[in-house]
């Protein structure tokens, strides 16, 4: 039983940790990123239509559309991600609106391309493009050792590359010149701007990476969880790496934490449900324990949190 | 061109605001390797001026030449890397950076981890601000962060930063306004080394004596216009005060003996605990009496606002007591304690002392507006409001462009701040506590301030003046206290101490506190 809640658990808290980084990256550089939620849908359907087209071409054997997809998924979130760019740095829109009108906006477009797709070039009615889970891999030999060895059995493709990119990503925010010019525009945009940092333009940067890496975390949940992408993949877990990210007090290793405690907190949840035998109305109540732990964390995090100073305004040169 | 041993020339520098000329057609000349000093009252366009020089602000008319080319200087960027740096009065430093963080932002050193992933190279920065702040003498630990330190710390971090991008001439923006007298000789010693060196420095100020120590040349303006370039040598203090203000002013306020009577104000072992969750007052204890100035000198962030908050009700306190007139007022909410008879101009005139988005005539009624002189069941009498302001704004001089329907957040610092201390002293009540009351205001608006601390001493009340200002608490105070991290050790007649000794105690020096 164990070794399901961390294969699980795992399966379930690196996605949300990549869209944790993808939010860490938009905030640090100072704008509110509330359109995770969306960012990660919206790519989940870009990559879930490019898969779909691929497999009629190559059949449903392959490997390919598996890869394809999250290409597809991390370009569609990086040019959905504009919209916030767009309505928060060039139009100074208030950046907690601009996030739900995303995130809403998301949620009715892609259903409705769904449908429409799904008629059009496929001649059929559903609101869902099917993809079915992804393969497996276990390691051999390692996988063998009691209760660690669950964390190399079973084991998405897409937990390495998120490891992967995690690792360049945390190399990029706190090594290189970028991450340096992105975590001041967060702090003091003046300060900044004043040494010739293009506040602007390092934040836009900021709010793409943050499309990107989101639309990762939500082709890996329709590779998951849902095994198809439709507008259940709004589930609200865009949200859940935000209070994850926050708990993590933006720094990208405490988010980890943050992150895997949500996993799993839901993997042990459905654990016991089957463990118990219990009826299946009562997976709802379990699918509420992530959000049941937000709550009771709010409480002791909530003094320590040490948001970016700049966070949330709309930056204004002659303002002085 | 060229041949003018000037590095600098503005040349019929005119740059308009709406509804404001802040420079009308000024003209100067620097020459390389001077002290260059601006004078001038707020709003007489020094800072504008220097904007326009360090390329935020274009001009509308005017040229620039530098080092006898002309140029058009479009951001600060372009300045940069023609060699000007500015020290703004508001640090551009990213508080949660260190110190050599911040000197490289922008510019870092790079250095290839395995031959091609580029990676800022902090090992080699903190080597080359070490050695930096060697060479100047400007002491700065390369490792510590922003936010851990004091004011003339971040101060010299910003003065090395614009060294490290080897800026060959410094404009300083009243770099002097908010360090202690021993911190400030420090930083003069500083920008003399820096002439010495070969740095061309324009520096911004109002305070005279300190023009008077380092300046080699001075220009006075006044409400935008260039009156006078001075040899500082050949000045007298008293004359550059006539020339900024454009008449004689009297340096001390004139002030009788205090005739204290009974204790107003008696606070018994008060800890405060600041926001950020330590304790920002630590067991303070002193009286004010009925006609007395009680003065607190310190330097900013000693706990100053927190002991000010505390007694206005505007923080809650830890521990210790509040007494006014004999009565416990501790934990009072805040209309309670107005009406008690606490007056209180804050520190913070935007955001705690006005409403802004709201005009004159609301804001003078903002301690009063439900008693029944203002309102009838409830409902909110206009005529009173306007016939309060206008009362106000005759009685304090108030100067605004709508009178009554103004809206505060359009009127001038000084303005506004007249508005508040007319609000709060019409409350005539028995205690009234000034939190820095001169800040950011004119030679001729501060003295208009101190004659009316000293009357209301006169009347009667009893007076705590808190200020980052020595000269000011030197001026006023009948008693001065000092707080230090958190506590007032030293209280004593003013009389009985000198400018350097309060300094001192200001400084935490005596104390086993570090000086500067």
């Amino acid at each position: 039983m164990i070794d399901t809640i961390i294969i699980d658990g795992l399966a379930f808290a690196l996605p949300m940790f990549i869209m944790a980084i993808g939010g860490i990256f938009s905030e640090k550089s100072g704008i509110t990123n509330l359109a995770l939620e969306g960012l990660q849908g919206f790519g989940a359907f870009t990559g879930g239509l490019a898969a779909v087209l691929v497999m009629q071409t190559v059949g449903s054997g392959s490997q390919l559309p598996y890869y394809v997809s999250f290409i597809a998924a991390i370009i569609g979130g990086m040019l959905y991600s504009l919209v916030h760019v767009v309505m928060c740095i060039r139009f100074r829109a208030n950046q907690v609106i601009s996030g739900v009108v995303v995130n809403i906006l998301a949620m009715a477009l892609t259903s409705f391309l769904t449908k429409r797709i799904n008629e059009g070039v496929f001649s059929q009615t559903s609101n869902k493009f099917v993809l079915g889970t992804s393969v497996r891999i276990t390691v051999p030999g390692i996988s063998r050792i009691p209760v660690i060895g669950a964390v190399f059995r079973d084991v998405y493709p897409f937990e390495i590359m998120i490891v992967f990119i995690a690792v360049i990503m945390w190399y990029v925010m706190y090594r290189t010149p970028f991450g340096m010019h992105l975590r001041a525009c967060g702090d003091n945009p003046h300060a900044a701007d004043a040494v010739g940092i293009n506040v602007n333009r390092v934040r836009t940067a900021a709010v793409i990476i943050s499309g990107g890496l989101s639309a990762v975390a939500g082709m890996s949940y329709a590779y998951s969880i849902s095994a198809n992408f439709s507008p259940d993949i709004y589930l609200g877990f865009g949200y859940l790496s935000i209070a994850a990210l926050i708990f993590g007090n933006w720094s990208i290793l405490p988010t980890l934490g943050a992150c895997l405690i949500f996993g799993f907190a839901r993997s042990s949840g459905q654990a016991i449900i089957q463990q118990l035998g219990m009826p299946s109305t009562y997976n709802d109540i379990v699918r509420i324990l992530p959000y049941v732990l937000t709550l009771c964390l709010l409480i002791f995090f909530s003094k320590h949190n040490n948001s970016p100073r700049a966070l949330g305004e709309i930056y204004d040169k002659g303002k002085r | 061109m060229g041949n003018s041993g000037y590095i600098i020339e503005m040349k019929h520098i005119t740059k308009r605001f709406p509804g404001l000329v802040a420079n009308n057609d000024i003209s100067i000349s620097i020459r390389k390797g001077e002290i260059y000093a601006l004078l001038g009252e707020n709003g007489a366009g020094k800072s504008t001026l220097m904007s326009v020089l360090f390329g935020m602000y274009e001009p509308d008319e005017g040229e620039i030449y530098l080092r006898g080319e002309k140029v058009k200087i479009t951001s600060p960027r372009h300045a940069t890397q023609l060699g000007i740096g500015m020290v703004h009065q508001h640090f551009r430093l990213v508080s949660n950076y260190t110190a050599a963080e911040n000197i490289i932002l922008g510019s870092e050193p790079q250095n290839k981890l395995l031959g091609f992933i580029p990676h800022v190279d902090i090992r080699k920065a903190n080597k080359d601000i070490a050695e930096l702040s060697e060479k100047y003498g400007l002491r700065v630990d390369p490792e510590a962060l922003i936010s851990d330190m004091n004011v003339s710390a971040c101060q010299r971090v910003e003065i090395l930063k614009m060294l490290y991008r080897n800026a060959e001439i410094l404009i300083f923006d009243e770099p002097t306004a908010v360090l202690t007298p021993q911190e400030i000789e420090y930083l003069l010693d500083i920008i003399r080394g820096l002439r010495d060196g070969g740095h061309t420095i324009i520096i911004i100020t109002h305070k005279l004596e300190e023009i008077k120590s380092i300046a080699d040349r001075c220009a006075i303006l006044n409400r935008g216009k260039l009156i006078e370039v001075r040899d500082v040598a050949d000045t007298s203090t008293a004359e550059m005060a006539r020339l900024m203000v454009g008449r004689e002013v009297s340096f001390s306020s004139e002030k009788t003996e205090a005739v204290p009577g009974d204790v107003v104000l008696k606070v018994e072992d008060l800890t405060v605990r600041s926001e950020m969750g330590y304790d920002a007052v630590k067991n303070v204890s002193f009286e004010i009496h009925s006609g007395e100035i009680f003065a607190l000198a310190g330097v900013s962030g000693n706990g100053q606002n927190e002991l000010a908050d505390a007694i206005a009700g505007l923080c809650s306190v830890s521990s210790g007591r509040i007494m006014l007139n004999g009565n416990d007022i501790t934990h009072l909410p805040i209309r309670k304690r107005i009406e008690s008879g606490v007056a209180y101009i804050p520190e913070d005139r935007h955001n705690v002392g006005l409403v802004l988005a709201f005009d004159l005539s609301n804001n003078l009624a903002l301690k009063q507006y439900y008693k029944d002189i203002f309102s009838h069941r409830s409902v909110i009498d206009r005529k009173a409001f306007d016939d309060n302001g206008s009362r106000l704004i005759e009685k304090y001089d108030i100067r605004s462009s709508n009178g009554c329907k103004t809206i505060t957040g359009s009127m001038s610092g000084g303005n506004q701040q007249k508005a508040i201390i007319a609000r709060e002293i019409e409350l005539e009540t028995p205690l009234i506590i000034f939190m820095q009351p001169t800040r950011g205001l004119d030679i001729g608006a501060i003295s208009n301030i101190h004659k009316q601390i000293i009357a209301e001493r006169d009347r009667g009340a009893a007076v705590l003046l808190i200020s980052l200002e020595l000269d000011e608490i030197m001026d006023c105070a009948d008693t001065i206290g000092v707080i230090f991290d958190g506590r007032i050790e030293h209280i004593h007649k003013a009389s009985e101490l000198t400018v350097n000794e309060v300094g001192r105690f200001m400084a935490g020096v005596g104390d086993g506190g570090e000086s500067t």
